[in-house]
Formats: structure tokens, C-alpha cells, sequence
């Protein structure tokens, strides 16, 4: 009872006549003539507030003349009117010619709606707030958005996603279409559902990609017969680009991994092995012509799938494989043509460090440094670094390819390619099987340059054995150290030693040089008569020594000493660098004296193993200072010798070399060191686990073994040795099973 | 009965000379018949090879219950091998090795493993099996097989009654000794 004209209670139709001529009425007009001819505000504030008013009152009269209910179902019926009558003939009119035409009479239809459920609910509004609320029913905005969704959007939704599909197929081939259009409706399908994006899933997504899986399948088709390789990974590339612009133009942002994912599996992963094994154009192809772009796309596109990159990395680890087997094959075809075998084979390791740079390279470069591909190129390495041609390991020949990065006179470096170098090779010696095979070879090699004075830098031999040890551990590289460490000490104890000799007056400069047992390989030390002036400063040396050291025993190895003789041949001196045993040789032949090979033998008590590389050192190398009757390039038992008076050299200072006496390395230590590594494996897993089937041991014993991969039946053969020694047994109940013996 | 048999020189025990003198009494050929080898391990002679103690006897004859000669030839029939579980074979076939060994070496000679394997094994396994064993080891030209171990003798028993079928027979994953390994490379080449 609240404004001027109404004194007395409005009856339903009534009040529901004025609604309808002054709000709903005036409502549909306008929607129907146009919005665009009105501006600002449809209803004035003067207008609405009659109306609101109006339904207020209506709503707050007492019983049994409150109309809640019944206006609150003729808002419902007054929308579904006016959609069944207006709106949807005037929609189906337009489906016959689909497309825009109907997206857009939609659209224009939605707009309209959204407008007329807002008047609508605004007319309404207190049936909202007390009405609805009371009786728990949808609000009036729910209702009216229901009451589109039953009558207008069920009727035309499959015509609508229709249109939209065949939009979507108009915009893939390349035309221009409406993209605002499409929006709008999607807006449509995603608040028709209410709260929630169901409608739009089902109605809109769903057979969304059903249409876009079966568009790129006919794509595929087209494109892999037609285009090569990198053509078609450029075109599938540029879908993806698109179809994930589409999603972010039109679409709803959850539909972006699954529209993603069907285009992946239709032009990707189906035609994966098509597309990588393709004849001309395929994985290898591109990787033999270094098309690193080709290559980096790939490498993107099949990042996507899960399983995507292995293949490809496969065929890349094939193909450096085959390069490898290669270059082993080449060195194979020099021997066989006739090339002398020996220990070093520059260009053999080269060839591979030049292999391994390259595919570094490529995966950094074009695969992201990927750790799939990093496996492929170990894997590829590991199987033909381990190929063995002629003579010699692969491992000896590395370990030489250092040695004449490392000795004085060798390889001319800068400090920096030393480093690069050595790591380079240090990266080939991890694919390496018999480490402990190159472990020996290199101490040897070390310590031939460590005491024969031929290291160029003590630094870059530090360096290295750092590597090695990041590489394989402190265990691998203990001895190593150990030798570098007695030179160092003996370095630290010459000064002293020098004042001693200083005290003694001996006639020669001497000095010596202590080597830990067990650092250093094992010499022959043959027993050589050793002239008074010598044997007088090791005398003084070793009652110095002992003095120092009571526990140590000193044994001299004469072998491995270097002497500088300073030699008279006429009017002309010269400083002959040679070995200890070469100086003695020497001082026996001194005055000018001949002396036969007997009496040689005799007085140096040599044996003939020595004797004789030592004598063709001196008489059939490139400095002949001493002569031997009959002359010859071989010493026989019969010769004779005399110094060479007439012996002559532009240089004054000489080196005269002589064949070592000793292996590069020795075979059957490495063996026995295995044996023993083997058991020692086999012993302390069976200590820890008690009882253990036999493929579990064997198993077992190989991951604990990384310096070498010994064959199943040799570590079978220990644990045989091991039963008969009875620190293991078969077990009585199971064939297959061992027990460890206490 | 003991005296009979014991050795001149120590009385307190029968060596091969003795043992031989035994099998005079009952009538078997200690190289032929495999009945010796039998009643000596029943007997529990297993203190040092080739030779019974005088207490093993004591306390063997006590336990078999066989107090003269006669006593023993009743009991020859029941010595077959045909007569002894699997473990008892088992047993048995251990003592075989370690009752013929010579002195202090831990290995038989392999002429001897192919007579002593006829000897224990006819009847027991495949006739086939038994033969390309024998074949095998007088061909091998591994130098390591002149000799066989306990290891290796045991393991081809077991070997083959647990493996009759040779084409099952997969070297990465078998405990079998190398021997065994061999053995079957060769007897498949054969068939090949």
C-alpha cells in the first residue's frame, strides 16, 4: 500500500496486464525491431521502478492475494513464449544455409536473450529475493537461461557446431572467417552449461576433434606420400603453431591439450617411422648431410610425444656406429694392404676423436644435448671403441696418443690444447671396456717419461691423471700419483744428497733416484758389473740412504738409469746422452781397446737377451761410435768391437737411444689382476648376501667391476677355483644356487 | 677277518693290496665290478683314500652285521646300484671320488674319470649322455680337463639327472661348471 493511484488489492490479471503492456510487450518489440535504434537504457528509471514496484507489490499482498507463485511461473512461461514462437522458427529458418548466416542469427538471438533475461529479472527482482530463496527454486536468471538451453540451444546445437566445424575446415584450408563470430558463440556453449563446461565438452569440443582428427588424417595421407621429410615436418610444424592460435582466438583454453594431442597423433606419431626412415630424405639422410635445421625441427616435433625421441635416437646411435665401424675398417684395410702394425696410430685416434667432437656437436646443437641422445652416442661408441684390429688394443693405442702429447719432443702444443686434448681422449677412454688393460700401458708409458727425463710439463701429467682420476676414482689413479710423489720427494732429497757427495769426491756427478715399489711397473734388473767409479757413489748413496731409512731396502735397477758420457773421437768431444748400461758398455770400450763379443759377455757379466740390443745400439744405429767386425746390421756372438775413432757429428750434444728391455705392458699381470679382482667380487657379495642364485652373483659381480667386462664362463672358472678353496659351495637344495662358507 | 686283509707294514690298516685279497674271498673282480666300491663305502671307509681303517672295518661290519666271509657273500646281491636312492647314490658317488684320489692331490685323472664314471654311472643315467661324456673328455684338447675336480665330477651327475634335454640347456644363466659348458657345446656340435 505504498504509491498514490493504488488503494485497493490488485488482482492477478490485473497487475500481470499492466506488466505485459508496459514492460514485456515494449521488451519483445524492441528485441524484435532491433537494439541498435535504442540508446543508453531501454526502460527509463521512472518506467522500471513502476513496473518493480508493481510486482513488489503483487508479491507483498496478504494471502490469498499474494501472486508470488504465479508470477514467478508467467516469467518462465513469458520467456518460453516468446523462444518457441519468435525466436527458434526464425533460427531453423536460417539452417538450411548453415554457416555464418545461422551463427550469426544465433549470435543475434543469444544477445537478445542475455538482454531479455536481464529485464526480466530485473521486472522480477523481488521474487528473488524472497520468493526464490524460500522455496529453493532456480533464480529468475537461471530460469530464463534454462528455459534458452531446453527450447532454443538442445534444438540447434548440432547445427550450430556444424557451422563452426565447417568454419574451423574453411579457416585450415586457408579463407578468412569470422573468428569474433565464433567466439561469441563458443561463449555461448561454455555458459549455456550453467556452471560448468559439460554442453561445451559434449556438444562443441568432442566432435570438434573428431572433425580435426579426421582432417589431418586425410592431410597426412596427402602430405607423406608427396612431400620429404623436412617438407612435411614443416608443414606439421606450422599446424601446430595454428591450431594452438585457434584455440587461444576462439576456442575454450581447456580444449588446447587435447585439440594438441589429436593433431600430434595424426601428424606425428602415426608417420613416425615413415617420416625418419623415408628413402632420401629420412633420419639418416639429414644426419649425413648435416641438415642440422631439419634435424633441430624433428627434434622438437617428437619432443611432444612421449615416446617420440627413441626411435630417433636409435637411429642415431646406428648411424654413428656405422661411422665408427668405419674408421676401425679403414685401419683394417691399411694393415691388410701391407702397413707396418705398431703401438701408436695417430690417425686412427684422431679419426675418432674427431667422430666423438663432431656428435657432441650435433646433440648439443640439434637434439638439446638430450640425455636420450648422450646414451645413443656412448652406446654407439662403446660398441666399436672396443674394436680391436691387429696387434695392438685400441686402449694402447690412446694411452700412446698421450704419451706423445706428454713427453718432451713430442706434439707442439699450446697449455690450453694440451688440456683439450687429453680431455678429448680422456672422453674416448670412457668408452672404453678394459680400462685396466689402458691403466697398465699408461703407467708404463709414464714411467718411462717419468725417469728417462722426457715429461714435457710435470703440470700437464698432473692434469691428466686428475682426469683420469674424475673418471674412474682415486683407486685408478693411486700408483700413478705414487710415481709423480717419488719424484718429487727424490726432488726435495737431492740437495742434501749433493752436499754428501760434495764430502766424498767421486769422480763422476751422480745422482739417484728412488722409486717406491708398487707405484712403478716391475723391471728386470740385469746384474751388470758395475765399474769402481760407479760402484763408489752408490755406496755413498746407499749408506746415506740407510741412514735416513732403516726399514727400507734398497735394490739397485740398473736398467733404467741415464748416464751423459762425455766422449773424445780425435780432436772433437761430445756429450753422448745414453743409458746406464749403454755408459758401461761404453767405459768397457774405452782407450780404444777390441774387445770380442765373449770377452764383453765375460767382463760386464751380461747375459745375451741384454748384451746384444745394448751392443746394436752403439754399432748399428744412427750413431756409430762404436764399431763391430764384421760389420752388419745384426750382433752375433763372433763379432768384435772397437770404438769408432773416426766417428763424427755436427751436433755435440747426442742422444743415443736404445730398445727398452722391458714390455709395454704386462698381459699376464693384467690377467692375474682380474682374477684376483673377480674373486674378491664373488667373495664379498657372497659374504653380504649369503646365499645367491648364480645369475644374481654373475649379475652382481659385472656392475661391481668397472675396469674391465670379463666373459660369463671366466667368472664362472672363479667360482669354481672358489668352491675347491672352499669359500663357497653349491647349496644342496637348488643346482643354480651357492652358499657362502663362513 | 681284519688280519686277513691288513697291510704288512701297519696292521691297523687294509690298503689296495689287502682290499683286493678281500675281493679274491668273494669272488668279484675289484676292476669290473663296481659290488667293492659299494660294500667299502657301506662299510664307511672314508677316512683316507684307498685304503679301511681297522675301525672303520670293525664298526662297519658291526653296523652291516656281516661277522665271516660268507656273511659278506650273502650280502653281494643287495650291493647292486640299481638298489640305492638318489641320495645314497649321491653319497656314494661322492665317496667314489674321494676314495680314489692319489695321496694328497685333490683331482683324478680324467683316464680314470672315464672308467670310474662307466663303472658307477651305466644304468644310472642315459646311456647317450654317458657316452659323448666319455667321448668328450678323451677328445677335449683343453689341457685344464686332464684333471677333474670333485666340483666338476658331482656337478655332472647332478647335471644329468636335472638336464636330460640337452636343447633346454642355456649357458648364460646356468651354475654348471665349464666343463658342463663345454661338454654341451660339444654333444650339440655333434648332433649338428
Amino acid at each position: 500500500m505504498s504509491n498514490g493511484s493504488r488503494s485497493s488489492i490488485i488482482t492477478f490479471e490485473e497487475g500481470w496486464n499492466e506488466i505485459r503492456t508496459n514492460a514485456i510487450d515494449r521488451l519483445e518489440d524492441i528485441l524484435d525491431n532491433g537494439l541498435r535504434e535504442t540508446k543508453g537504457n531501454m526502460f527509463g528509471n521512472k518506467d522500471y521502478i513502476k513496473v518493480y514496484t508493481l510486482c513488489y507489490d503483487m508479491c507483498t499482498q496478504r494471502s490469498p492475494y499474494n501472486h508470488s507463485r504465479e508470477l514467478y511461473q508467467r516469467h518462465g512461461e513469458t520467456i518460453e513464449h516468446y523462444l518457441t514462437q519468435n525466436v527458434l522458427p526464425s533460427i531453423r529458418s536460417k539452417v538450411p544455409q548453415g554457416g555464418t548466416i545461422l551463427l550469426n542469427e544465433l549470435q543475434f538471438r543469444w544477445s537478445n536473450h542475455q538482454v531479455m533475461n536481464k529485464w526480466m529479472t530485473k521486472f522480477f527482482n523481488y521474487l528473488d529475493r524472497f520468493y526464490v530463496k524460500h522455496h529453493s527454486l532456480p533464480t529468475l536468471n537461471q530460469a530464463g537461461l534454462k528455459q534458452f538451453k531446453e527450447r532454443i540451444y538442445e534444438e540447434i546445437k548440432r547445427d550450430g557446431t556444424r557451422a563452426i566445424i565447417g568454419l574451423i575446415d574453411q579457416e585450415r584450408e586457408g579463407s578468412m572467417v569470422d573468428k569474433t563470430l565464433i567466439k561469441k558463440i563458443v561463449e555461448l556453449y561454455e555458459n549455456i552449461g550453467m556452471g560448468n563446461l559439460d554442453s561445451y565438452i559434449n556438444d562443441l569440443e568432442t566432435p570438434l576433434l573428431d572433425a580435426t582428427r579426421e582432417y589431418y588424417a586425410k592431410k597426412r595421407e596427402e602430405w607423406i606420400v608427396a612431400d620429404s621429410t623436412p617438407e612435411y615436418m614443416v608443414k606439421a610444424e606450422k599446424v601446430l603453431i595454428d591450431e594452438k592460435n585457434r584455440v587461444h582466438d576462439y576456442l575454450n583454453p581447456a580444449s588446447e591439450g587435447k585439440l594438441l594431442r589429436v593433431v600430434e597423433e595424426e601428424i606425428l606419431e602415426k608417420v613416425e617411422m615413415i617420416l625418419l626412415e623415408k628413402e632420401g630424405s629420412g633420419c639418416r639422410v639429414l644426419l649425413a648431410n648435416d641438415k642440422s635445421e631439419d634435424l633441430q625441427r624433428m627434434f622438437r616435433l617428437y619432443s611432444r610425444l612421449e615416446n617420440g625421441l627413441q626411435p630417433i635416437a636409435s637411429i642415431v646411435e646406428n648411424f654413428i656406429c656405422d661411422m665408427g665401424n668405419e674408421i676401425v675398417q679403414q685401419r683394417q684395410s691399411r694393415l691388410d694392404s701391407g702397413e707396418k702394425d705398431n703401438n701408436d696410430d695417430p690417425a686412427f685416434v684422431k679419426a675418432l676423436l674427431s667422430l666423438h667432437d663432431k656428435y657432441l656437436g650435433v646433440i648439443k646443437t640439434d637434439f638439446s644435448g638430450h640425455s636420450i641422445f648422450q646414451k645413443a652416442l656412448k652406446d654407439a661408441f662403446v660398441e666399436f671403441v672396443n674394436k680391436n684390429v691387429g696387434s695392438y688394443t685400441n686402449a694402447e693405442f690412446m694411452s700412446t696418443y698421450c704419451d706423445r702429447i706428454l713427453k718432451s719432443g713430442g706434439e707442439k702444443l699450446s697449455e690450453s690444447e694440451v688440456d683439450e686434448n687429453l680431455e678429448k681422449v680422456v672422453q674416448l677412454f670412457s668408452y672404453l671396456t678394459e680400462k685396466d688393460l689402458f691403466a697398465d700401458i699408461y703407467r708404463n708409458q709414464l714411467a718411462k717419461r717419468l725417469l728417462n727425463g722426457r715429461s714435457a710439463s710435470n703440470d700437464a701429467e698432473k692434469v691428466m691423471i686428475s682426469k683420469l682420476k674424475m673418471q674412474c676414482g682415486t683407486h685408478f689413479t693411486s700408483k700413478m700419483e705414487g710415481m709423480l710423489s717419488d719424484l718429487a720427494v727424490g726432488a726435495d732429497q737431492k740437495g742434501e744428497f749433493d752436499e754428501q757427495m760434495k764430502q766424498h769426491d767421486c769422480k763422476i756427478d751422480f745422482s739417484v733416484q728412488v722409486l717406491t715399489t708398487g707405484f712403478w711397473p716391475t723391471y728386470k734388473s740385469p746384474s751388470i758389473t758395475i765399474p769402481d767409479e760407479m760402484s763408489q757413489c752408490m755406496n755413498v748413496f746407499k749408506t746415506w740412504h740407510d741412514k735416513r731409512h732403516q726399514q727400507r731396502k734398497l735394490s739397485w735397477v740398473f736398467s733404467l738409469g741415464n748416464a751423459t758420457v762425455r766422449a773424445t773421437f780425435g780432436k772433437k768431444t761430445y756429450d753422448l746422452t745414453v743409458t746406464t748400461l749403454q755408459a758401461i758398455a761404453l767405459n768397457a770400450m774405452n782407450d780404444g781397446k777390441t774387445k770380442t763379443y765373449e770377452e764383453l759377455k765375460e767382463e760386464l757379466n751380461l747375459e745375451d737377451n741384454v748384451l746384444k740390443p745394448l751392443m746394436h745400439s752403439l754399432c748399428c744405429g744412427k750413431y756409430k761410435v762404436v764399431l763391430k767386425s764384421p760389420a752388419s746390421n745384426k750382433i752375433n756372438s763372433s763379432d768384435s768391437f772397437q770404438a769408432n775413432s773416426k766417428f763424427t757429428s755436427n751436433m755435440r750434444k747426442i742422444r743415443i737411444p736404445m730398445a727398452s728391455l722391458d714390455p709395454s705392458h704386462n698381459a699376464k699381470k693384467v690377467e692375474e689382476d682380474r682374477n684376483h679382482a673377480i674373486e674378491a667380487s664373488i667373495v664379498r657379495t657372497m659374504k653380504a648376501r649369503k646365499t645367491l642364485k648364480h645369475q644374481q652373483l654373475q649379475a652382481e659381480v659385472l656392475s661391481q667391476l668397472a675396469f674391465f667386462k670379463p666373459n660369463p664362463r671366466v667368472i664362472k672358472k672363479r667360482i669354481e677355483s672358489l668352491i675347491d678353496r672352499e669359500y663357497l659351495e653349491r647349496s644342496a637344495e637348488d643346482s643354480q644356487v651357492y652358499n657362502y662358507l663362513a | 677277518m681284519f688280519d686277513d686283509i691288513a697291510d704288512p707294514d701297519d696292521d691297523s690298516v687294509a690298503t689296495m693290496e689287502g682290499i683286493s685279497k678281500l675281493c679274491d674271498h668273494l669272488g668279484i673282480d675289484p676292476l669290473e665290478d663296481v659290488k667293492i666300491l659299494v660294500l667299502l663305502h657301506k662299510l664307511q671307509a672314508s677316512s683316507k683314500p684307498a685304503q679301511i681303517t681297522r675301525e672303520e672295518w670293525m664298526n662297519g661290519c658291526h653296523n652291516l652285521g656281516t661277522d665271516s666271509i660268507n656273511a659278506f657273500k650273502a650280502l653281494l646281491p643287495s650291493l647292486e646300484l640299481g638298489f640305492m636312492e638318489r641320495a645314497e647314490f649321491r653319497d656314494f658317488f661322492k665317496f667314489c671320488f674321494k676314495f680314489n684320489l692319489e695321496g694328497t692331490h685333490k683331482t683324478l685323472d680324467k683316464e680314470l674319470v672315464v672308467a670310474l664314471v662307466e663303472l658307477t654311472l651305466n644304468d644310472r643315467i642315459a646311456k647317450d649322455r654317458l657316452a659323448t661324456f666319455q667321448e668328450f673328455l678323451n677328445i677335449t684338447k683343453d689341457t685344464s680337463y686332464n684333471t677333474i675336480t670333485l666340483d666338476q665330477w658331482m656337478s655332472f651327475l647332478d647335471f644329468s639327472l636335472e638336464c636330460p634335454d640337452l636343447s633346454q640347456y642355456d649357458e648364460e644363466i646356468s651354475a654348471w661348471p665349464v666343463l658342463i659348458d663345454d661338454y654341451v657345446d660339444y654333444s650339440n656340435g655333434m648332433k649338428m
